[in-house]
């Protein structure tokens, strides 16, 4: 009765492990889905989506935004397919894109880079300096990509509830681990984290919207009363009159232009 | 025909400065009349006793005293509960609150006093303006003539009609009660139509003044009202915390954005304004501010019965006690910078923050966690008792005044019994009026209902002085034959005429007199003349008679009758109001009375 998101480097293993604690908990296991879900969701095509959510954002992104709408239509995405609880979560950033949630716990597997580097020389068929100039580029990319999106280190270990490194502990190990973690009374699922999960659904939802409509907003949803922070524009009052049908659940809308948003708005 | 005196010359001279002074309003009416009052003894016309005897008269005395009565019942929330049921009928709407108001106010002052029914409902309609912000202006003259018109619709609804029986020749058949009825009815929905078509083109638009028509004022155009809601009482099952994990008053406002301003604890304590942390437990009753969509949403998730209406708390939740203001973060505030959390609203002062209002925007939800600024406007409610205290300590500037009277509903069955006691003596014992009202007051002020300070506050000079000093103008009027003489040079002008161009010619005359002498004085002295001049012409004495005892209160034109009187002051009426929206009244009644005399009884 959790959520599990599993943040992990290229060939640290990872994979293996959600794929496991999945099968093991009988959750689902979640990565390229939520994709397929935001490309579907905002019509945008997949290749492009991937390419918007891997690599760190380029100066025109940052100045057009179109690197945050992305983030915001996969935020959405994911949200909602996580909100039914028992789910493995493996992809980008769950920890990040899922702040706030009590129920969620967060895991980051890592592994020496010289295992990582054999793994992929096996798998690629590639050289070692091909294989470690790859692996070394992603992480990169990578950590320049949540430090632009949310300001943090995906290597700071003060993010996450559990850090595996798998080289003495092996996948097995680290299975068990998380599933005895996972059965914790603290992270499991209860009127009150699911409530907060479905404001988050809400709120990003509402976000990728506004995003798409070209609005620089901050959502934040509290049991359905939004509080939307966004700089003065008088188009936002009408957008909001027209949110598509298929959101709903939204009892309040407050904005605001004139104060920082608050610490859990997205 | 009696020669015209040099003393007629000098009265009729004196109504000339008093009708020039109220049309220009040069001085105050009041001091108009105070004029008259010092000038008439001066010029002999009037014995300084006679000059000063408005003071004591009767009608004054009885103003003064029920007045005091009215501000007693009004202390106690009684004139609330009489106006409710009446506005329930109302609704919202200016026209259907002036309808339901003039109706109920004429029905009453057909068999009371016109003045007493007028002095009770004062208090109730400057609530019913403050509530519903419609301009005080707009209220009062409609309903203060259908007091007056109210008074033809029983032969004991005014003191011209009481006398009519005694002042017509003996051989002619006395009216009975409801013999005027066809006739007043006819008068009193003519009043009230007129206003609910003309109102808006013959009354002043009212004051803008914020302190005075507003009770809260935002820096948006959004009215808080409607933001914050309106109370609902809810009731917790019996089982509401079984299962779950407690839920606090703050959890409602985060979840629901309804505030608890009032919740009960068993078994017989209410608690106002109880903090965020407070545990709502189960069979207990609250009342909450929200939005009906809110609040429904709440109960049905939160699994609360919602009632019809306040039922534990409506004596607590009700204008009279508490109220929702707003208040303006001072400059050199303590508040400023911290939140309202740290503040602690809610435990220091018993006071409940329901939004605040910061550069036009309006923030509902994590009020308590919003660093307050000096500027930003604070939505509260609290009882008056509470608001006033805060409003002392100078950190938070009202917007809304709170220097609210503080209500005694507790007197409220005091309050009635002094009523009762006086309204049995004026209909059962027949004493005097003033008397049997100064009673009334008196009982009020000795059982504490209100304290003699207060009955004084109470009291409008200005309505005082204004009926003192017009008596002695009416006595010197008569006193010097002046109004005879005017009477019967009218009347033997007209020579032999139709009926009807003498009755109208009769309507004409009364209103002119009721507005300078007496409505008594002019209908003892008319009553015999027109008897006689339309038994000459043929027309039926009787229908004179009666014209003469409506007439009477044909009083619009001038504010010199008791009851404009009255309203004027609290209504901020000038002279030149009367003249317009009073002179159409005053044609229309003419037409009416005479038209409606004529369907019913004919000449």
């Amino acid at each position: 009765m959790s959520i599990i998101t599993i943040s992990r480097g290229s060939y640290s293993m990872g994979k293996e492990v959600a794929e496991k604690v999945a099968e093991k908990l009988g959750y689902k296991c979640l990565s390229r889905e939520v994709i397929l879900d935001a490309s579907d969701l905002y019509q945008i095509p997949e290749i492009k989506l991937i390419k918007a959510i891997h690599d760190s954002p380029t100066i025109l992104d940052r100045i057009g935004g179109s690197k945050k709408a992305y983030v915001a239509y996969y935020q959405s995405a994911l949200a909602d397919r996580v909100k039914e609880d028992n789910v493995v979560y493996h992809g980008l950033a769950g920890h990040l894109l899922l702040k706030g949630i009590p129920h969620v716990l967060k895991v980051r597997i890592i592994a020496d880079l010289e295992d990582r580097v054999s793994i992929k020389m096996k798998r690629e068929n590639e050289n070692r300096q091909e294989a470690l100039d790859i692996i070394k580029k992603d992480d990169e990319e990578r950590r320049k990509w949540t430090h632009n999106l949310f300001g943090v280190d995906p290597w700071s270990s003060l993010l996450y509830d559990l850090v595996i490194h798998i080289n003495k502990f092996t996948v097995d190990d680290a299975v068990n681990f998380i599933c005895q973690a996972a059965n914790l009374e603290q992270f499991k699922a209860t009127n009150e984290s699911r409530k907060k999960m479905n404001d988050l659904a809400l709120a990003s939802r509402v976000k990728a919207y506004l995003i798409e409509k070209r609005f620089d907003v901050s959502v934040l949803s509290e049991s359905g009363n939004l509080i939307i922070y966004a700089k003065g524009d008088d188009r936002l009052d009408e957008a909001l009159k027209n949110l598509p049908g298929d959101i709903d659940g939204v009892n309040n809308i407050e904005i605001h232009q004139n104060i920082s948003p608050h610490e859990r708005a997205i | 025909m009696d020669n015209l005196t040099p003393e007629m010359i000098l009265v009729i001279s004196m109504i000339a400065v008093a009708v020039f002074l109220f049309i220009t309003e040069w001085i105050r009416l009041d001091v108009v009349a105070i004029l008259m009052m010092v000038t008439l003894p001066l010029l002999h016309l009037v014995t300084p006793a006679e000059a000063i005897s408005g003071l004591s008269s009767n009608a004054v005395v009885s103003i003064i005293a029920v007045i005091i009565i009215g501000a007693g019942l009004d202390k106690t929330g009684l004139i609330n509960k009489l106006v409710k049921p009446i506005l329930k009928i109302a609704g919202k709407s200016q026209s259907n609150i002036i309808i339901a108001i003039s109706l109920a106010i004429a029905v009453i002052s057909s068999f009371m006093q016109n003045i007493g029914a007028a002095a009770l409902f004062l208090p109730a309609i400057q609530r019913i303006s403050k509530s519903f912000k419609i301009p005080i202006s707009r209220l009062l003259m409609p309903i203060g003539f259908s007091a007056i018109l109210g008074g033809t619709i029983t032969l004991v609804g005014s003191s011209p009609l009481i006398l009519l029986n005694d002042l017509i020749p003996s051989n002619l058949e006395p009216f009975s009660l409801f013999d005027v009825t066809p006739i007043g009815l006819s008068l009193v929905v003519c009043g009230i139509i007129y206003f609910i078509v003309f109102g808006r083109f013959v009354l002043p638009q009212g004051s803008k003044n914020i302190q005075d028509d507003l009770e809260i004022v935002s820096p948006s155009n959004d009215n808080p009202v409607d933001e914050i809601g309106t109370p609902y009482e809810l009731r917790t099952p019996d089982n509401f915390t079984d299962y779950r994990e407690p839920v606090r008053v703050d959890d409602l406002r985060k979840n629901y954005l309804v505030n608890v301003v009032a919740l009960t604890e068993p078994p017989d304590t209410k608690i106002k304004s109880p903090s965020g942390d407070t545990v709502i437990r189960a069979k207990v009753d609250l009342v909450v501010f929200g939005k009906k969509k809110d609040v429904e949403r709440m109960a049905q998730m939160e699994d609360m019965v919602l009632k019809d209406k306040l039922e534990t708390f409506v004596n607590d939740i009700d204008s009279q006690t508490s109220g929702t203001v707003e208040a303006v973060v001072a400059p050199r505030s303590s508040f400023a910078g911290k939140n309202i959390n740290s503040v602690n609203l809610q435990e220091k002062y018993s006071v409940t923050p329901m939004a605040i209002y910061r550069h036009g925007e309006i923030y509902r939800s994590h009020i308590d966690e919003l660093p307050l600024q000096v500027g930003d406007a604070i939505l509260m409610h609290g009882t008056w008792r509470r608001l006033k205290m805060l409003n002392t300590e100078g950190d938070l500037l009202f917007t809304t005044p709170v220097d609210v009277e503080l209500m005694r509903p507790e007197k409220a069955a005091l309050a009635g019994i002094w009523l009762a006691v006086s309204l049995t003596m004026i209909l059962v014992f027949k004493i005097q009026l003033s008397i049997c009202l100064l009673t009334g007051a008196v009982g009020m002020v000795i059982t504490r209902v209100l304290n003699i300070d207060e009955a004084y506050e109470s009291v409008d000079w200005r309505t005082v002085f204004l009926l003192a000093g017009l008596i002695p103008l009416g006595a010197a009027t008569e006193k010097t034959g002046t109004a005879a003489w005017i009477a019967k040079t009218v009347l033997s002008a007209t020579g032999q005429v139709e009926p009807i161009v003498l009755m109208s010619i009769i309507a004409v005359l009364s209103t002119v007199f009721t507005l300078v002498i007496s409505n008594v004085g002019a209908t003892v002295l008319l009553v015999p003349l027109v008897v006689n001049m339309a038994s000459e012409v043929g027309a039926d004495p009787r229908m004179a008679a009666l014209i003469v005892g409506i007439a009477t209160s044909n009083s619009f034109l001038l504010p010199t009758h008791q009851v404009n009187a009255l309203y004027m002051g609290p209504g901020r009426y000038r002279s030149v109001d009367f003249m317009k929206a009073g002179g159409i009244m005053s044609i229309l009644f003419i037409f009416v009375m005479i038209g409606s005399i004529y369907v019913f009884y004919g000449f």
